[in-house]
């Protein structure tokens, strides 16, 4: 026994020798992975709105609004350390205020030929052609397909402390092509209590500029426009103000775009913070530069000092700013004009407090300035609620508000001397309330689905005008393994 | 915030302790479901960016 002793000690010396090797080997190769297996989502989304400052037709008009937006987004793991994200969508939507481009498809009094932008022939071959901002005509502005695609792939130190990434993207459109590339990097210390992330990106983005039709064959016939056989207002009958057909409107103040072409030049900085075991904050600042055609080329701009013509029915030009005028359409002197650089800079912060195991509050805010002249505001609550380990309710609240920017005024306000000039109401002085709320449900034996059913009200008030729109977006979601419905309703 | 987060950025919140912090409620960022109401707004608004997504560029908006 004595003899077999030391055998033992030996054995359990090595035995303890090996174990105590396979653990520290296991604790040296174990890493968790960044993404454990592929990830897959599938979201669908639904848009409707109303509105009545279509920027197509100079501040005034029909702005409603369909979008669906199916999209994809792919994340698979690479290794351990690296995931590849593929993201791929689609935008289908209609216009009304787009369709105004050529707003005299409505009477299909124009020879256009649907597969491009600009009619064709003369105007007056189906009888007198009438338009109006408060009717969608049916050309092939009328609707248009958004698509994007966007690849990242993103890779972590072994020890989790720094994020390195690269993206590449593009997005296309009949009128808007993009390219996008990028980079980010991200660290971390402090025991992961502290990040400090940095990201670039850069949009070279190319017009396919689709003007409206008056200035299209304006550009096209000059001073003969009216009256070339082969000019769309050939025969066409132009009205002033009190119905006498004249021959005066002559758009002087179109110019061709000098260039189409449009980049942006971002870069975002980004410093989080665990402040407690229950409460984490981040602040964000953004720097975009942009540069190029940053005017729209199908927004219509009318001129105070300028005399008025019309197409269509003038006795509806005393109804002309109101949905009752169906049939006549104010023709324009020029689109809108913005400078060929912006510079933009939004700096926003989070702050997330944990309640209790039932109780989120979220918050964010945000200020936003630009040497365009607009200064916002944004603040942004939600209250995610648990019911239990399935059900969840998240009430939602958004304040939103904005100065007007310098070149900004409402329809036929401007001076054709300025050298700015915009009445799109993106640009104008307004402020929104959004109130919200979803309702999510997750299995908790298969974690596989989830369902989020949401509510959105969204009330935006130009305090121009102190006119009332209402938008009312529709929000789906699903999700690979989960599903979710996601509902949003605009109301201004 | 910068001020709150620099007087209590002393504080270290240990991984153990993190259970709170790991909540999916509790991310730095907006939720998934937001990227399609976020398009929206960067169409109807000028403001765009400082909340960790798009800032412009890409589209026919802003």
């Amino acid at each position: 026994m004595d003899v077999i002793k030391p055998y033992f000690l030996l054995f359990f010396f090595l035995l303890g020798g090996i174990v105590s090797a396979q653990t520290i080997d296991s604790l040296t190769q174990f890493k968790k992975k960044i993404l454990e297996s592929v990830e897959v989502d599938i979201l669908m989304s639904y848009y409707e709105q109303e509105g009545i400052h279509a920027a197509v037709s100079g501040g005034i008009g029909n702005e409603y609004l369909t979008n669906y937006a199916p999209t994809i987004v792919v994340r698979m793991p690479l290794n351990e350390d690296a995931i590849l994200t593929a993201d791929v969508g689609i935008s289908a939507y209609t216009l009304a205020s787009s369709s105004n481009g050529n707003p005299f498809n409505q009477s299909g009094a124009s020879n256009r030929d649907e597969d491009e932008e600009t009619p064709r022939g003369n105007g007056s071959s189906s009888g007198s052609p009438k338009g109006s901002p408060w009717v969608a005509s049916t050309g092939a502005s009328a609707k248009d397909v958004l698509t994007t695609v966007n690849i990242g792939y993103q890779k972590a130190s072994d020890d989790r402390n720094q994020y390195w990434g690269v993206n590449a993207g593009g997005s296309i459109e009949y009128d808007y092509s993009s390219l996008n590339f990028g980079a980010s990097f991200a660290q971390l210390w402090n025991e992961k209590n502290t990040e400090f992330s940095l990201k670039g990106q850069v949009y070279v983005d190319r017009w396919n500029p689709i003007i409206p039709t008056e200035l299209h064959e304006y550009e096209l016939f000059q001073e003969t426009f009216l009256y070339n056989p082969d000019s769309y207002f050939s025969g066409v009958s132009i009205t002033d103000d009190q119905g006498n057909s004249v021959a005066g409107y002559l758009p002087g103040n179109f110019t061709s775009y000098a260039t189409v072409k449009r980049n942006s030049f971002a870069l975002s900085l980004g410093l989080s913070q665990i402040l407690s075991p229950k409460l984490q904050g981040a602040i964000f600042a953004d720097l975009v530069v942009q540069k190029g055609l940053l005017s729209n080329p199908l927004q219509r701009v009318y001129f105070q000092d300028r005399e008025n013509f019309y197409i269509g029915n003038f006795r509806s030009i005393p109804q002309y700013t109101s949905f009752e005028n169906i049939d006549v359409f104010h023709l324009a002197y020029d689109v809108e004009r913005l400078p060929s650089q912006r510079l933009k800079i939004p700096v926003g912060g989070r702050l997330n407090y944990y309640i209790s195991e039932y109780l989120v509050l979220r918050s964010y805010a945000r200020y936003y300035s630009d040497d365009w002249g607009i200064q916002s505001k944004t603040l942004q609550f939600e209250l995610p609620i648990r019911f239990n380990l399935s059900w969840k309710f998240t009430p939602i609240y958004r304040y939103y508000d904005q100065t007007a920017a310098d070149y900004f005024g409402p329809y036929n306000t401007h001076l054709s001397s300025q050298e700015f000039y915009t009445s799109d109401y993106d640009l104008s002085d307004f402020s929104s309330h959004q109130w919200g709320a979803s309702l999510s449900y997750r299995s908790v034996l298969s974690q596989l689905k989830i369902v989020d059913f949401g509510l959105n009200l969204l009330s935006y008030a130009h305090s121009i005008i102190q006119e009332v729109t209402v938008y009312r977006p529709l929000l789906y979601r699903l999700l690979s393994n989960l599903f979710w419905i996601n509902r949003l309703s605009h109301l201004q | 915030m910068l001020m709150l987060m620099c007087t209590v950025s002393c504080t270290v919140v240990k991984e153990y302790n993190k259970i709170a912090i790991n909540d999916e409620d509790m991310l730095l960022s907006a939720v998934d479901c937001e990227r399609f109401e976020t398009n929206f707004q960067i169409y109807r608004e000028a403001a765009a960016g400082a909340n960790g997504g798009k800032t412009g560029g890409g589209c026919g908006c802003n």
